[in-house]
């Protein structure tokens, strides 16, 4: 093997996963080669230095009261507010980002849509959804999803009822476009080009909660 | 961290983890367990001078992970607050079978990854109008200890980077992990530190 093909195999050797025999034979090579040893030296020295920085900072002012303001808002609320509803669904997943980011970017600018008002779905999301959920590693969707609305309900009355509106009507368009590829899912599981829509449906749609809930106080 | 999938981020910290945190990643505690126990259980309740205490055994570690993964001094004082905001959202989802402080190092480092403000505000800073002085000249050093030219090299790392390498090599998080945490594929993750160490292994030889 020549010297370069060593040099990319350090950093697995350094930390720890080369086979044996393979670990055994870069050694037999720093051995006999001043470059690799060096290589392998510096690094180490390198990794070591950043195993011993320091682990703890006081930050330079006081961090609590601004956690605490926050944190006594959100004290008393652990009701639900149409998290049912929201979890209907059907749309197009390629307008909601761009909509939402605008909205959030430059409220001046911001684009409306016009959504059908949530029909109230009782049965929740689809077993495919969730399926396909478990296949890109998220397995509590559901739960990250009502945390998230909790700590948005504990907020509504911060916010104005526009705001509120247009989350509430760009979730729905999430979820329904989850659905929508839910549901091609259904007919064709292993595309992997549907399960990116789905794995970018549902980043839009913690970003939007995300976004809301941390939206300045505007009431 | 434009690229790949980041479903992952936020799920992360309520996630049953297949292993433990790694050992350096855990955040040792410093009061003692029984004080501590009831705190976190009181502040589960809703409790926020309960809640203050944690924060007060916990801040100096949580503020350090997040400007060392940010690299910027008021974006980590916001993320540092944001962390223990998310924390007390989710202390009902604590279970308590690991250490408080671990838990609470995991939400911190989600909270850092969810966070798209990095670059923007480093960049902003980089350009001031017409002046070309290094960055933070004016202002007082952020970093504790003796290695500053190893911290200052890391802040300066660019930020994909730089999370990795802060991730894997200073808090022992490992490949597998860190792909899943940032929604990468293990090789990108690994191509990051390479190059991180060697980016850092220049700075720090010049
Ligand atoms: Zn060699």
């Amino acid at each position: 093997m020549s010297c370069h093909e060593w040099t990319n195999r350090i950093d697995d050797f350094l930390d720890g996963r080369l086979e044996a025999a393979e670990a055994e034979g870069l050694q037999v090579h720093i051995a006999g080669c001043p470059s690799c040893a060096d290589e392998v030296a510096s690094i180490r020295e390198l990794r070591d230095l950043a195993a011993a920085l320091p682990r703890s900072l006081e930050p330079p002012r006081d961090l609590w009261p601004g956690i605490e303001a926050r944190v006594s808002a959100t004290k008393v609320v652990r009701g639900r507010f149409g998290s049912r509803a929201v979890l209907a669904a059907a749309a197009a997943v390629v307008i909601v980002s761009s909509v939402v980011t605008a909205y959030f970017i430059g409220r001046s600018q911001a684009v409306m849509v016009t959504v059908e008002p949530p029909s109230v779905v009782e049965s929740g999301p689809s077993e495919v959804l969730l399926a396909s959920f478990e296949g890109l590693g998220v397995n509590n969707y559901l739960d990250t999803r009502t945390e998230l609305l909790d700590a948005l309900d504990a907020r509504k009355h911060e916010l104005s009822g526009e705001t509120m509106e247009v989350v509430m009507d760009n979730l729905l368009l999430i979820d329904q476009a989850m659905d929508r590829i839910a549901e091609a899912l259904g007919e064709d599981p292993e595309n992997d080009f549907l399960m990116k829509q789905l794995a970018g449906a549902y980043r839009r749609q913690i970003d939007l909660l995300q976004r809301a809930v941390r939206m300045p106080a505007e009431v | 961290m434009g690229t790949g999938i980041s479903m992952d981020v936020e799920t992360m910290a309520t996630f049953p983890v297949s292993k433990p945190v790694p050992p350096r990643a855990a955040m040792r505690v410093t009061g003692k367990p029984e004080s501590r126990e009831n705190s976190v259980d009181r502040a589960a309740h809703g409790d926020v001078e309960a809640f203050e205490e944690l924060y007060r055994e916990n801040v100096s570690r949580v503020y350090l992970l997040c400007l060392r993964m940010c690299g910027d001094q008021s974006l980590a004082e916001e993320l540092a607050q944001e962390a223990f905001i998310r924390a007390w959202q989710k202390l009902g989802s604590f279970r308590g079978d690991s250490a408080f402080s671990t838990w609470l190092h995991r939400v911190t480092v989600n909270v850092v990854l969810g966070d798209r403000r990095s670059t923007a505000r480093r960049e902003a800073r980089i350009k001031p109008a017409g002046d070309d002085l290094p960055v933070d000249q004016s202002a007082s050093e952020p970093f504790p200890g003796q290695a500053l030219d190893l911290e200052r090299s890391i802040a300066a790392l660019p930020e994909g980077a730089r999370k990795i390498f802060v991730l894997h090599d200073v808090e022992g998080y490992r490949h597998k992990e860190i792909a899943r945490l940032i929604g990468v594929a293990e090789g990108t993750s690994k191509a990051q530190l390479h190059r991180a160490r060697k980016l850092l292994r220049k700075a720090l030889a010049s």
